[in-house]
């Protein structure tokens, strides 16, 4: 349980560590809470080339209300979102993040961590995919914005170069109102989830426009319930729809069987979590 | 005299250990040391055809590779006379694998390097040539495979191992009713916080071996043997050691690995095994299948139990012998009166880690096949399981209680004690009956409710003796040796007031030494619940005759010198325990809540009733998290599947139900202090009594939880015909 060898760097800014990560080659590796990346380097699961430690970098721990909406910075912790003063259905980010490991781990993993490692439990990326936001990616040759879909390929597998760091996350400013639940299930306090769900739900005056429900644990990556959406789109939250819908989405997943733990369960688990979720989100709307 | 017996003394290292200023094995360097990384075998069964150590040796900071053919020759011994056998001395270990290896975590060679990276670096490259073979796996089917773990011996079973009491056909005949299942527990390890680890130290002629704990007199004679060195040349010295429950301490291919690796070198050596390597190579326990059938009258009482038992070994016989497979069928009557009982142990060989016991080992199996089929037969007869255990529970004018198990084996000799009593004291500490009404009125609202109970015998005060010295100094204090081991219990505190009370000073006056071999002449170490019970008898035989030989002499107690006194303890002790769960669950999601545990237990007589409810409370934590949690999988081709916490579920204090302690102090004749043991009590009934809790939780309909652990999918999976 000692890491393989890798060469370090420690860099003092942004444009510092894109540069670091641009010379050090193909298998360079940030290093931000480490909280992912640590455990699999004792494992030797992993073998970096190099490990370019952002931990420092201060200016991306920042969060801020802009027109677009909530910007958080890439090494915005899990405790800082599960603390933070949230509205509305951004609550389901800071529920996501209570969820995320122990107090030890949420107070050094990095909300631009968890979505690089692309853990296709980790909760943080369900919360976002719901909530539609956006992903900011810089090199030292271009910037871009991409969506939590566009950025997900497959288990522990995203769409970023060799050169590209998340440097930030915008949750974007809703039109109109909208609620939101985040609910999971593990079997200890702390353990990854075996699943995870987030629902954000928009309301313009009494018409409901539309449900978002992302599905963890389940599939190759966090995933849209897109059946259990549709069934949803403008229709009233009774206990029949959130019924169909819960019973679509456990549907709209592909989860694997692995030791302990079986496809048609997990997908039990996922109906039980969205009926949770719906029947939550109209309670409080009552 | 002070009273410091009774008291709830505080442990005087515990300010150190809990700001971080504990000193462990791992905390331990000595100039010029090397460390030591064990290369594993990879695969579960396989011939090993040769050993290629050119990639590693070429790494800077590498110093030697030690293969098979570099170490010598020799088996980790059995150290139980008991648990001896032919056949198991046919299969025992040697210390790195000669062409086969049996399971994955086996030893196959020793990188010595600088520091422990590099070690590690280098031990990938050490490459081992292997062929791969079938594996035997389940020990059901290992038991009758062709698949043989140890060719010599010509089966997987290693023995089988009959314990028979009255006539079992008859019992049977005479039954009104009869029911039968079969039983799983799951392998399950003690899974120390701290792993193990040792620094060996090459002395003049021989050996210093930091980091023993357990037994470390027994493994000084061993290793002196196996290194081909005079015992008084061989020195184990315990440092803190961060928990044992059964595994820590016994003697490990490691242990000779390290020590001849320094003799080697001549420089000291380090090895600190890391959490990976623990779940592959430290003992694993439990796993076990059992068959059993129960007969009893219309009117529950009870008359027969039998059955067949398989029990995994593992792939090789270790340290405490079949001890696994013979404790389940002394276990397995429990605290009731049966007309007869016969149980067929298998020792099976597999190919997966090696097994020794785990805290509570068999009792806490047994009980769990008891107790749950006592539950399933009080539901075929329409009887409440308070109802059906108050008729059969040994009554106190019984005692003492023996069952007679022929010339084979020992006795089960219960001393002391009122089972039936003690049963009704847990009812009432429960508050049993307002518990079913509550439970009702939750029912009612549409919760999942359920109750459980067990009852249960601990085995413990095990033998043969333990020698104590004792010198008081000029300034009042006293200095204590006693061969016993601390893996964090309390015993020095315990051994303190023992002595304290006995000399008529303070706890604090009193010094207990333990840790070093050279130190303390001789000692059985801790297990088995024995420590206080053995050495606590004699540290206390040792102060009276200091008390009296100053008397006789008329001196005072400093002027006496050392005096020595032994505590024989020809029998083991029994103690009755009850435990009481009471559980929700989620039939949607298969969520198992543990909302309260109760454990009672007859401990004589308290010495340190803070301790004794630590002990109690942490076995009961462990045995609710091997009822809910742990388990050791492996896939079809002997591949462990928990390699890590992530996996080896073990409880966190988030999981772990609030406990309540009661204790009965019943007289214990046999022993001066009338005392019995602690350490294993906690953890016997739990396992039984939250699978009765959950069984009665489950809804009308579903399925009889008759496997470990509960968890979610499993419960979820119970459920499923009741929705």
């Amino acid at each position: 349980m000692k890491a393989p060898p890798f060469a370090y760097a420690r860099a003092e800014s942004l444009d510092d560590a894109l540069a670091l990560l641009a010379e050090a080659g193909d298998e360079a590796k940030l290093l931000a809470g480490g909280q992912s990346l640590v455990p699999l380097l004792a494992y030797r699961v992993l073998r970096p080339t190099h490990l370019v430690d952002i931990d420092a970098l201060t200016s991306l721990e920042t969060h801020e209300r802009t027109p677009e909406g909530l910007r958080l910075g890439a090494l915005v912790r899990h405790e800082q979102l599960a603390t933070m003063s949230v509205k509305g259905a951004e609550r389901v980010l800071a529920e996501a993040a209570g969820h995320v490991g122990h107090l030890p781990i949420r107070t050094r993993g990095t909300i631009g961590g968890s979505l690089a490692h692309a853990d296709p439990a980790a909760e943080l990326p369900v919360a976002l995919l719901a909530l539609g936001a956006t992903l900011h990616v810089r090199s030292t040759a271009a910037t871009r914005d991409l969506g939590v879909e566009e950025l997900l390929l497959g288990p522990y597998t995203t769409s970023l170069a060799a050169d590209e760091a998340i440097v930030g996350v915008t949750v974007p400013e809703a039109a109109c109102e909208r609620r939101g639940a985040f609910a999971e299930f593990a079997v200890r306090s702390g353990d990854f989830a075996l699943a995870a769900v987030a629902v954000v739900a928009t309301v313009d005056g009494n018409e409901k426009r539309d449900v978002r429900i992302a599905l963890g644990g389940v599939d190759a990556t966090a995933i849209r319930a897109s059946s259990a959406e549709a069934l949803l789109e403008r229709a009233e939250l009774t206990d029949d729809a959130i019924a169909e819908a819960s019973t679509a989405a456990a549907t709209d997943c592909d989860p694997a069987s692995d030791a302990g733990t079986s496809a048609p369960y997990r997908r039990a688990l996922v109906a039980r979590l969205v009926r949770d979720a719906l029947t939550r989100i109209r309670e409080e709307w009552a | 005299m002070s009273a410091a017996i009774g008291t709830s003394v505080a442990r005087a290292r515990d300010p150190l250990l809990l700001t971080g200023r504990g000193r462990y094995v791992a905390d331990l360097d000595l100039p010029g040391q090397a460390w030591a990384r064990v290369v594993r075998s990879p695969v579960a069964h396989a011939t090993l055809r040769g050993v290629a150590t050119e990639a590693a040796l070429a790494i800077p900071g590498v110093l030697a590779v030690l293969t098979a053919a570099d170490v010598p020759d020799v088996r980790i011994p059995i150290r139980l006379p008991f648990a001896t056998t032919p056949e198991g001395l046919s299969v025992l270990q040697p210390v790195l694998a000669r062409d086969v290896v049996r399971y994955v975590g086996e030893p196959a060679a020793l990188v010595l390097a600088e520091d422990p990276w590099t070690a590690e670096d280098a031990a990938e490259l050490v490459e081992l040539d292997l062929d791969v073979l079938e594996t035997a796996g389940d020990p059901v089917e290992a038991a009758s495979s062709s698949t043989l773990v140890h060719e010599r011996l010509g089966s997987n079973v290693v023995n089988t191992i009959p314990v028979r009491f009255g006539d079992v056909e008859a019992a049977f005949a005479a039954a009104d009713v009869v029911v039968a299942r079969r039983l799983e527990l799951p392998r399950q390890t003690g899974a120390p916080l701290e792993t193990r680890g040792l620094v060996a130290e090459p002395t003049d002629g021989g050996v210093t071996i930091h980091g023993a704990a357990k037994v470390k007199h027994f493994n000084r004679g061993v290793l002196a043997e196996l290194l081909d060195l005079p015992p008084e040349r061989v020195r184990l010295v315990e440092v803190d050691v961060g928990g044992g429950f059964g595994v820590r301490g016994e003697l490990y291919p490691e242990d000779v690995l390290v020590p001849f690796a320094a003799l080697r070198l001549g420089r000291p050596v380090k090895w600190v095994e890391d959490r990976a390597e623990h779940l592959v190579a430290t003992n694993h326990a439990r796993g076990q299948v059992h068959e059993l059938e129960v007969a009893a009258t219309a009117d529950g009482r009870l008359l027969g139990l039998r059955g067949t038992a398989w029990v995994d070994q593992g792939a090789y016989i270790r340290t405490q012998g079949i001890l696994p497979a013979i404790l389940p069928g002394h276990h397995l009557p429990g605290p009731y009166v049966w007309e007869a009982f016969d149980l067929t142990a298998h020792a099976v060989l597999t190919h997966r880690t090696p097994v020794g016991t785990y805290r509570g080992p068999g009792m806490t199996e047994a009980s769990f096949v008891r107790e749950r089929l006592l539950d399933v037969l009080a539901a075929e007869l329409d009887l409440d399981p308070v109802e059906l255990r108050r008729r059969n529970l040994i009554p106190a004018e019984r005692m003492p209680f023996v069952y007679d198990l022929g010339s084979e084996s020992p006795p089960i000799a219960y001393e002391s004690g009122d089972f039936a009593g003690g049963f009704e004291v847990l009812l009432e500490s429960v508050g049993y009956d307002s518990a079913r009404g509550e439970q009702a009125r939750r029912r009612a609202a549409g919760e999942h409710v359920g109750l459980g109970l067990a009852a249960t015998v601990e085995m413990g005060a095990i033998g043969p003796f333990e020698d104590a010295a004792v010198t008081m100094s000029d300034a009042g204090r006293a200095v204590v040796r006693v061969g016993v081991a601390s893996l964090g219990q309390g015993v020095e505190t315990v051994l303190a007031q023992i002595a304290a009370d006995e000399l008529g000073i303070e706890p604090d006056a009193v010094e207990v030494r333990h840790h070093d071999t050279d130190d303390v002449a001789s000692g059985f170490g801790s297990f088995a619940s024995r420590t206080t019970v053995v050495a606590g008898n004699a540290v206390a035989l040792a102060c009276r005759a200091l008390v009296k030989r100053a008397r006789e002499q008329g001196v005072v107690l400093a002027e006496v010198g050392e005096v020595t006194a032994r505590f024989e303890k020809p029998h083991p002790s029994f103690s009755f325990g009850a435990t009481f769960s009471l559980v929700s669950l989620d039939p949607e999601t298969g969520r198992v809540v543990p909302e309260r545990h109760v454990v009672l237990h007859d401990i004589g007589r308290a010495i340190n009733p803070a301790l004794v409810e630590g002990q109690l409370a942490g076995g009961a934590v462990q045995g609710v998290a091997g009822a809910l949690l742990e388990e050791l999988p492996y896939d079809e081709t002997g591949q462990p599947l928990a390699v890590s916490l992530a996996d080896y579920r073990l409880p966190t204090v988030l999981d772990a139900p609030p406990v309540e302690v009661v204790l009965v102090e019943h007289p214990v004749p046999g022993n001066p202090l009338g005392i019995k043991g602690a350490g294993e009590a906690g953890i016997v009934g739990a396992p039984a009594a939250v699978a009765n809790a959950v069984a009665d939780a489950l809804p009308p309909g579903a399925e009889e939880p008759l496997a470990l652990p509960l968890t979610p999918q499993r419960v979820h999976a119970l459920a499923r015909p009741a929705r």
